[in-house]
């Protein structure tokens, strides 16, 4: 079980994704509403994964990522965001996220993407925006 | 580069985001486009309903983008998102806001391409707008503009420029 670590400044989108890691045998130990926060709570709650939107107020998601890896080299990070851009992906994989899903969410993308980190969840399920970033990979 | 033409930025903009605001709305959220409205058009006033959220994009093309909802159709996107389970009454307006939010993010996230030169273009959090308003074409502004109406009322999307030509609240301010 996984413990996990929710940001989005969406209300309906924490909801959501905290459902699905639930329903997915995960635990939600904190969320947060942006980039400073999610920093913060990194420090303090020590997650296995972090889901992370981009677009936020204060401090984006990208910029987050690259400040958790000053203290936390390892941390896994699938960022969660409506951008399709190839640039955007480009810039998150760069920051350090190992995971891309594109909105809308879905538990089985989020599923499909925690078996692309966590080879022992590794399941066989519907398509996810890990695709993207194997194209990238290509 | 050739030059465009006023509002033909702003309506390349909106076309695609337009062809994912129907597919959202049928795919993602099972609700029925009633009429074929894949047309944009370049209004010199647009009525912004009460329920609309807007998103700046800050790159090589700076413009406004909302996205306005009838009440059924904001109501039924809501339950839509919260998959058959029922919100406590005390955070269902934050829902509501949060919905309104989450689907112009979407949107214009999937589908924002930049028609100048393909450079990315990044965009702003949402804000939202509380109030019914008329928008005005100005000399300088430009806005495009297309309605989707669906089983339970419309969507209206504009695209507007320039945005450093507007406040927050889409107050158009004399450069």
């Amino acid at each position: 079980m996984l413990n996990v670590l929710i940001v989005d400044d969406s209300l309906i989108i924490r909801k959501n994704v905290k459902k699905y890691i639930t329903s997915l045998g995960h635990n939600v130990v904190g969320e947060a509403q942006n980039g400073a926060q999610a920093i913060e709570a990194c420090k303090k709650l020590k997650p296995d994964l972090i889901t992370m939107d981009i677009t936020m107020p204060d401090m984006d998601g990208i910029t987050a990522v690259k400040n958790i890896r000053v203290f936390d080299k390892d941390v896994n990070v699938i960022m969660v965001t409506s951008h399709g851009q190839e640039e955007m992906i480009v810039s998150s994989l760069k920051a350090g996220a190992k995971g891309y899903i594109l909105k809308p969410v879905s538990e089985e993308k989020l599923a499909k993407s925690i078996g692309t980190i966590f080879k022992e969840y590794n399941k066989e399920v519907g398509d996810s925006d890990d695709d993207l970033m194997d194209d990238l990979d290509d | 580069m050739k030059e465009k033409k006023a509002g033909e930025i702003e309506s390349e903009i909106l076309l695609p985001m337009l062809e994912r605001a129907i597919s959202f709305l049928t795919d993602d959220m099972q609700i029925k486009v009633t009429s074929n409205s894949a047309e944009v058009f370049c209004p010199n006033q647009v009525e912004l309903k009460k329920n609309t959220a807007m998103i700046g994009t800050g790159g090589s093309i700076q413009v406004i983008i909302t996205m306005s909802y009838d009440d059924q159709l904001l109501e039924k996107l809501v339950e839509a998102f919260l998959e058959g389970e029922k919100a406590d009454e005390d955070e269902l307006d934050e829902i509501r806001e949060s919905v309104s939010s989450e689907i112009v993010n979407t949107v214009v996230g999937n589908a924002l391409t930049n028609p100048l030169d393909g450079t990315m273009l990044t965009i702003t959090p949402p804000i939202l707008i509380y109030e019914a308003k008329s928008l005005f074409k100005h000399k300088s502004s430009r806005i495009a503009a297309a309605i989707v109406t669906t089983e339970f009322g419309d969507m209206l999307l504009t695209v507007i420029g320039p945005k450093e030509s507007f406040a927050n609240a889409l107050n158009f301010k004399e450069l």
